[in-house]
């Protein structure tokens, strides 16, 4: 009996899931089509979707994807290197990490985001700002998970290995790193994530290029249709993104 | 170093801390001062000095005050929304089962693409700012409400129950009080929400709160004002932080 | 025994979770049949998953049996009676979010006690218990056998007919379950009232009981029904008595092998649900 009322309630929940997109959708066209609801606030389904249909054959994306993917993946990998690096020779020492734990913590609560006018002001409107500040937003995560991940290794680990004759480098490479590295690509995970939106974010508020500042574009000259299919378009580059971090995170942990 | 100094330092990191943050100041201090155009970036010593003018500066006091009511109010929409919704979905287990996976789709979504489109639904004054708020701050609230309803001892309802407690008795003085913890543990990141979601909103376009003063130092190049201004959105940000933090601590724990 | 003497008729009680064929039908109970007389304390004892702690929970409503009755009082029982039954679990079932008195006077509530009279009653079980020091304590400050001292005094202050005990010292070590079962009888002994008490503790049954109701290995059903002929409360030295180790030895007899019976299944149920695969 209850494994059918199990199986009911899981078929059930599916039919609200699928029923509330449709439900959504159908509300949409109605809205548009028969209700008479601005074109203006809210352009018609079908015209978005062939909008959308437009911009990947056309392929108009591409320079704004490229300048996103580019600012990216140097924000990522400088925050990457900076805070690994900072977070390892900070969890050497218990008492660095007492001083400058806290202190990261600290800065990272505030919505860093409010340093975007400064370093507009400094880099200017182009790929250096977002860049700038998708590295300081991602440093955090990545250094306090570093700190945690190196910190937290087990002192039994390091005293079995060195009563091995592990010497520093070997210790390092088979002891430390394995056991910090689940903490930490958790943290690279973050990172990414933090750095993606940030950017994206960035390009919205203050950009010359990028997917952010496309978005914008289009809102600004009232292309409705087209801005909600770009808008797709980024949430669904947003996501594989992050899945494939995701993916990878666990694939790492795994492993380790 | 004497041996006072010695024993002295290990025991309080604090001190250090605050030692590495002096150093900062200084090294910012000097690469301001001589390294650097100052049409760039303003010494620390020249921001401090200068924070009066960046507060009589006209329409500024009012800026912040209006960003502040923003954040207060949709700090009280997300907490009213989340609770509400936390505890329809988290109390019934279709509905928590049906739900759950939509809201936390909506939840991952980057909501920073679709601000344009709140700019055109709620024009360009506070009520834009406020709605984003709201929705950057309310899913935490959800999701951690939710779940301090989900974690509750099943022995404790039964224990309830064989006590002859009505369905109310058992809203009221047994899910209620075990979700606090969670509610307000929800509520701290219900506020980072709403500042971000604030903040983004006023930095993108804004005619009279703070965004509209961040666009105008930065584009007369003066990062003088524009440190302090930001300096004061940080105290801001660190103060209803600190708020929401402290409450948690006296309200939110079971002694 | 007369139909007034009759606190719980347990009339055929059968129960099984799920259903035949799936993989998590279980045989719980079968058959169950027994009367239980006001006043007397009557202990369940039996191997693990022989049903004991089902037929508890049937018999306070919480769990409605597949086949069969129960009758308390001369009422079906058809769900939590709260009035007429108060329960003792052994899984800390206090609200970690109120104190002693707190968790107590909530009981009260619950059951829909005067508020007036919630204050005094509150005050006499905690003091009956010996915790009338503790009452402002939260439970996670407490030790685990007086936090069960609390779970009791909340079950005693609702002042029911019938009192059943799950393991409640289930979760102690032997020197506190000790402690509290000497406690325990000489509280009873006050009391009138009726209390089916769960153990596996063959002692703790002797000690306690008037009757011990020995169940068979899974589906459990009552095997023998044993007296223990000695006045309440029960004296310390009755657990070094001849009396009292004669009546042990009867029970482990007819224990031993049911428990051996049981723990064979158990480990036959695991290779097969290993064998088989996740169900």
């Amino acid at each position: 009996m209850a494994r059918r009322d199990e199986r009911a309630a899981r078929i059930g929940s599916r039919a609200v899931q699928a029923g509330f997109l449709l439900a959504v959708l159908i509300l949409w066209y109605l809205a548009t089509n028969r209700w008479g609801v601005n074109r203006l606030l809210l352009p018609n389904p079908i015209s978005v979707w062939h909008q959308l249909l437009d911009v990947l054959r056309t392929g108009e994306y591409l320079p704004d994807l490229r300048v996103t993917l580019t600012e990216l993946a140097a924000a990522f990998v400088l925050a990457t290197t900076s805070g690994t690096i900072v977070g390892y020779f900070v969890s050497r020492s218990r008492y660095a990490i007492r001083v400058f734990d806290p202190l990261f913590a600290g800065i990272y609560s505030i919505p860093i985001i409010l340093f975007l006018p400064l370093y507009v002001l400094f880099f200017g409107l182009g790929p250096a700002s977002k860049i700038a500040l998708g590295t300081t937003i991602s440093f955090f995560p990545i250094v306090l998970s570093t700190i945690a991940g190196f910190g937290n290794v087990d002192r039994i680990f390091v005293t079995a290995a060195r009563s091995m004759g592990a010497s520093d480098y070997r210790l390092f490479r088979y002891v430390l790193v394995p056991a910090a590295l689940p903490v930490i690509l958790t943290g690279l995970r973050m990172g990414f994530t933090v750095a993606l939106l940030s950017i994206i974010g960035s390009e919205t508020i203050a950009s010359l290029a990028g997917l952010g500042h496309h978005i914008v574009e289009l809102a600004e000259g009232m292309d409705m249709a087209r801005m909600f299919a770009y808008i797709a378009f980024v949430v669904v580059i947003a996501a594989l993104l992050n899945g494939i971090v995701s993916f990878l995170e666990a694939r790492g942990r795994r492993r380790g | 170093m004497n041996s006072p100094v010695r024993h002295f330092l290990p025991r309080h990191p604090g001190v250090v801390r605050l030692g590495a943050v002096i150093v900062i100041l200084i090294a910012w201090e000097i690469a301001a001062r001589w390294f650097i155009d100052p049409l760039f970036i303003s010494p620390p010593s020249r921001v401090f000095a200068s924070l009066g003018t960046v507060w009589q500066t006209n329409g500024v006091p009012a800026a912040l005050r209006l960003t502040f009511f923003e954040l207060a109010v949709a700090f009280a929409i997300a907490v009213v929304i989340g609770l509400v919704v936390g505890l329809a979905v988290g109390l019934q287990p279709f509905a928590r089962r049906s739900m759950m996976p939509i809201i936390l789709l909506l939840y991952g979504l980057p909501q920073i693409t679709i601000l344009p489109i709140f700019i055109l639904y709620f024009g360009i004054g506070a009520a834009s700012k406020i709605a984003f708020g709201v929705t950057h701050g309310m899913f935490p609230i959800v999701v951690t409400v939710v779940a301090g309803v989900q974690n509750l001892k099943p022995i404790l309802l039964t224990s309830a129950r064989s006590m002859g407690a009505s369905r109310w008795h058992i809203l009221r003085w047994v899910i209620f009080p075990h979700m606090i913890p969670s509610f307000f543990a929800g509520m701290r990141l219900g506020m980072t929400g709403v500042l971000l979601g604030v903040l983004l909103a006023e930095l993108y376009v804004s005619t009279a709160g703070i965004g509209h003063f961040t666009t105008l130092f930065t584009e007369n190049f003066d990062p003088t004002k524009l440190f302090g201004l930001i300096a004061m959105l940080a105290a801001m940000a660190i103060a209803l932080n600190e708020i929401v933090r402290r409450a948690e601590t006296r309200f939110g724990r079971w002694r | 025994m007369t139909a007034g003497d009759i606190a719980v008729r347990i009339k055929g009680v059968s129960h099984q979770f799920g259903e035949a064929g799936e993989a998590q039908h279980v045989r719980a109970l079968l058959d169950t049949s027994l009367d239980i007389a006001r006043g007397e304390l009557l202990c369940l004892i039996g191997p693990s998953g022989c049903g004991k702690s089902t037929l508890l929970n049937v018999i306070g409503g919480l769990l409605a049996p597949t086949s069969g009755a129960v009758e308390v009082a001369g009422k079906p029982v058809r769900g939590p009676m709260p009035h007429e039954i108060a329960f003792v679990f052994q899984e800390n079932a206090l609200f970690p979010w109120n104190t002693v008195v707190e968790n107590v006077r909530l009981g009260m509530l619950f059951q829909g006690v005067p508020k007036a009279a919630h204050e005094t009653r509150a005050r006499r079980a905690l003091e009956a218990v010996g915790l009338a020091d503790f009452a402002h304590h939260y439970p996670a400050q407490l030790s685990g056998g007086m936090r069960q001292r609390a779970a009791l005094a909340r079950a005693l202050s609702l002042e029911t007919d019938i009192l059943l005990m799950d393991e409640p010292f289930g979760a102690l070590d032997e020197q506190t379950r000790m402690i509290l079962g000497e406690d325990l009888s000489v509280l009873l002994a006050r009391t009138e009232k009726t209390i089916v008490f769960v153990t596996h503790s063959l002692g703790e049954a002797v000690f306690l009981a008037d009757r011990v109701a020995v169940f068979s290995a899974r589906p459990g059903t009552i095997k023998k029904i044993i007296r223990v002929d000695e006045p309440h409360p029960r004296k310390p030295d009755f657990a070094t008595s001849e009396k009292f180790a004669a009546l042990r030895n009867e029970l482990y007899a007819l224990l031993h092998d049911e428990i051996r019976k049981a723990v064979a299944e158990a480990a036959r149920a695991r290779v097969a649900g290993a064998d088989g695969g996740a169900a």
